[in-house]
């Protein structure tokens, strides 16, 4: 009797982790094809005539609140704050917040933007830290430095939204880099909709870009196999996945590196949350809010305005990144439990959580067995070669989504120029599903382990000087 | 259902045929982005020589269709239509003429009436987006006509906007007003827009007078939104619209309850230095009302004092913000009683006041 059995829950292991694999890539392959006719969508209606009519325009904007966290940024938060202060935009406040920094990021601050006290009283909207002190730069009086006890970069955000003077903030990282006229695309969709409640653009790699006097000059794919891996997954996640989700009204990240957010909203839903996964936090908690309330609102995600940032250089650096998003996307999935397969909150729920849930979060628990049961299966001699063979196809089949996202990307915006990065790129599409899949996997397995930690790790920078 | 795959006689069969598709797809991706990639750049190149050829032609020949070729794809019509809006935005007079004849000489704008009948939406929309910008007085026939045949909103709104550059008279006027409010609200900037273009048309025909009687006649038209009538008094005085001054008035005595056509008759009001309304507006209910007024007090009142200096303690943040600014820019007096009530026991009258003093008066 029990060799039946055996023999049953053998076969349904095998079909558990191919079928597995088939829904991904379906998913995947379902995602890029909305991808595409969402990014074709917005090209047609982004003409350049559009852009210089708003540019033309300048009288009609929202003034912009940007808020740069910054705990121990001294090596990059002069040139950040720079470039930011170089942005095309007519009306703007810069809001650097040291959060309790120890490296003399304020110091920094004070010595190249010549810092003074300033006494503006400050709303408490949302809760965070003490403030200590808020500083004006005298050179540019659109430059606001908040100094505070440290509380994280949810906390920090705070802070700065309790600061802000203007409706729309947009919370940037310190160490990245908004091109001049990201503001203008990402602001003028809330002019263009009144229920837009928040918005977020490309995330791109700088690591092996030229950058000069605050901008990137010449962009180019990074040298090492690790960083330009990063540079593949970012235009997976980014232009194929969150453009996909934009037509399923489910998108669930604004990356906290360069996000748009209607400030009355935000401080609806009580700011940003602590925790190390801030910002899909606060994107569930605002789709829960509207869903709950009643609110006509539209979370989108728009291929167009780009933010540069530095991906980890090294394994160590990387490994710790993705245990981190791993534990804050739990940590949020938990917090907003109540929108799991739950039809109150729509498709953002059947389609946006339940994909967070059944593939980011279970998935890799079933990758895991997969890669375990494979070759026991074969040293017992009861691997079904054929499934095998249907896995192999499965692994392609990732190939070829891979390839996709590079097409979407160099297709339509052709940021990289040399043939051989784009080849570089495809290439990696398939390197990608033999090792280097693995080891994110395992992280990510280590960080469903100990979801409940709370720390961010040490973050290393490196200057985002002139040199490649 | 993976038996039905996997027990197959033909399995390897459709595993074969399986691989060998993605493989073919994978490979053709690559190459057809290669392709792309020399086949842009070198579209790109000649898009930039066709726009600077087509602008040069028509700012200095006096028959530029001359020195054109014809253009005979979409490439060619879309760098023409370029170099055409972008002398149009820069040009007046002669120059602007010779661009808008060559609009119709080189069939630019019949190619983009017929991809206005696209049967995708987002393809209709780009394509009113062009001929709007053309703003041709022969396209206003086929924007009415495509405004009553179009199903989808997005390009409704197109259609409307490009009317509005070409509008002749008060009928024009109640005609896009009666198609935006039976169209969802968008937004403040694209009514104002909207708004702003046709009182700039009929200023252009001296006909600036039928704006004042159009916004007479919807002053009490239910039909039309609040926000909509808000949106055409800030367009009637961001495009100076004149006569404006009794219909601010009457419009803002008509509406006590709403604060949205208070503020922009009083915003308005303020521009052509009319202050009547401020001292009233100073005790409204809604905070934005007395906010307005404050932020325009110093310029008509400086014997608001009295009334401004209790409103250091508002329950709201920004009146109290606003009535601290206002009276740091009334003068020394203003000052004065900023530098009283950094003493005040309130504390939140202490702290504007004493930011107000940190501030120039501006």
């Amino acid at each position: 009797m029990s060799g039946p059995l055996l023999r049953f829950a053998v076969q349904l292991s095998q079909y558990a982790v191919l079928l597995y694999f088939l829904a991904v890539n379906s998913v995947y392959t379902m995602l890029i094809v909305l991808a595409l006719r969402d990014i074709v969508k917005h090209a047609y209606l982004s003409t350049s005539r559009t852009a210089r009519r708003q540019l033309a325009g300048e009288f009609y904007y929202k003034p912009v609140s940007v808020i740069v966290p910054a705990h121990n940024e001294a090596a990059v938060i002069a040139q950040s704050v720079r470039a930011l202060l170089n942005l095309h935009y007519p009306e703007f406040e810069v809001i650097v917040v040291n959060d309790g920094s120890e490296d003399g990021t304020l110091a920094v601050l004070r010595e190249e933007f010549g810092l003074k006290s300033s006494i503006k009283p400050v709303r408490l909207q949302v809760q965070h830290e003490e403030i200590q002190a808020v500083y004006r730069s005298t050179e540019y009086p659109d430059l606001i430095v908040v100094d505070k006890l440290n509380g994280g970069k949810a906390d920090a955000i705070n802070a700065g939204v309790n600061v802000s003077s203007y409706p729309i903030f947009c919370s940037i990282d310190a160490d990245s880099l908004l091109e001049p006229d990201a503001l203008l695309k990402s602001s003028k969709l809330f002019l263009e909709d009144d229920s837009l409640i928040a918005t977020g653009g490309i995330i791109r790699i700088l690591n092996g870009c030229r950058v000069e006097g605050g901008a990137v000059t010449e962009i180019a794919l990074p040298s090492t196999t690790l960083e330009a891996m990063q540079v593949l997954e970012y235009t997976r996640s980014f232009l194929s996945g969150r453009t996909g989700w934009n037509a399923l009204n489910s998108l669930l990240i604004i990356s906290g590196a360069f996000g748009v957010f209607r400030k009355d909203v935000v401080i609806a839903v009580g700011g940003y949350r602590r925790t190390v996964g801030e910002d899909m936090d606060l994107v569930m908690r605002l789709h829960r809010h509207c869903h709950e309330k009643g609110i006509p609102y539209r979370i989108l995600f728009v291929p167009d305005p780009v933010c540069w940032t530095q991906a980890p250089f090294t394994l160590r650096m990387l490994l710790r990144q993705r245990n981190r998003w791993h534990r804050g996307m739990i940590d949020a999935l938990l917090f907003n439990r109540a929108m799991v397969l739950n039809p109150k909150y729509g498709e953002t729920s059947l389609a946006g959580v339940s994909y967070f849930v059944f593939v980011e979060l279970f998935g890799p628990l079933i990758e895991l067995f997969g890669y375990l049961a494979i070759p026991a299966l074969y040293f017992l001699g009861m691997l079904s070669a054929r499934s095998f063979v249907l896995l192999l196809m499965a692994v392609l089949w990732g190939i070829s989504i891979n390839i996709g996202a590079v097409f979407l990307d160099i297709y339509n915006f052709r940021r990289y120029k040399r043939n051989s990065d784009i080849l570089r790129l495809c290439l990696l599409g398939a390197l990608e599903f033999f090792g280097y899949r693995q080891l994110m996997l395992l992280e990510r397995l280590k960080a469903t382990l100990t979801f409940r930690k709370r720390d961010w790790g040490q973050q290393d920078r490196r200057t985002m000087g002139p040199s490649k | 259902m993976p038996d039905l795959l996997t027990q197959s006689p033909d399995f390897y069969k459709y595993v074969f045929y399986g691989v060998l598709f993605l493989a073919a797809f994978n490979v053709a991706e690559v190459f057809f982005l290669f392709y792309n990639k020399r086949k842009v750049e070198l579209s790109e190149k000649r898009r930039t020589e066709l726009k600077r050829l087509a602008s040069t032609a028509i700012i200095t020949a006096t028959a530029p269709e001359e020195l054109l070729p014809k253009p005979s794809d979409n490439e060619e019509f879309s760098a023409y239509s370029e170099a055409i809006a972008s002398v149009l935005d820069s040009f007046e007079g002669e120059i602007a003429a010779k661009a808008v004849r060559l609009v119709d000489q080189l069939g630019i704008a019949a190619y983009y009436r017929r991809l206005a009948r696209h049967r995708t939406w987002y393809k209709r929309a780009s394509a009113i987006d062009i001929l709007s910008s053309f703003r041709l007085p022969s396209n206003r026939e086929f924007l009415r006509s495509a405004l009553h045949l179009e199903t989808v909103n997005e390009v409704k709104y197109r259609v409307i906007y490009g009317l509005s550059f070409l509008a002749r008279g008060k009928g024009d006027i109640l005609e896009i007003v009666a198609a935006l409010s039976a169209l969802p609200y968008l937004t403040a900037k694209y009514t104002e827009d909207i708004f702003y273009n046709a009182v700039r048309a009929l200023k252009d025909r001296d006909a600036a007078g039928d704006f004042g009687a159009f916004m007479r006649e919807v002053m009490s038209d239910g039909f039309v939104p609040v926000l909509i009538k808000r949106d055409m008094l800030t367009a009637c005085y961001d495009a100076s619209c004149g006569e404006g001054r009794a219909i601010l008035h009457d419009y803002y005595l008509n509406n006590p309850e709403e604060p949205e056509i208070l503020i922009a008759a009083l915003k308005a009001l303020a521009r052509i230095g009319d202050f009547a309304f401020i001292p009233a507006a100073l005790k409204h209910p809604d905070w934005r009302v007395r906010m307005t007024a404050l932020n325009n007090s110093d310029a008509c009142c400086a014997d608001l004092r009295p009334e401004i200096r209790p409103m250091l303690r508002d329950p709201n943040y920004h009146v109290r913000m606003a009535a601290a600014m206002a009276l740091r820019r009334s003068g020394d007096k203003g000052t004065a009683v900023l530098k009283e009530e950094t003493a005040s026991p309130d504390r939140f009258a202490a702290e504007t006041a004493a930011y107000a003093l940190t501030q120039e008066g501006r």
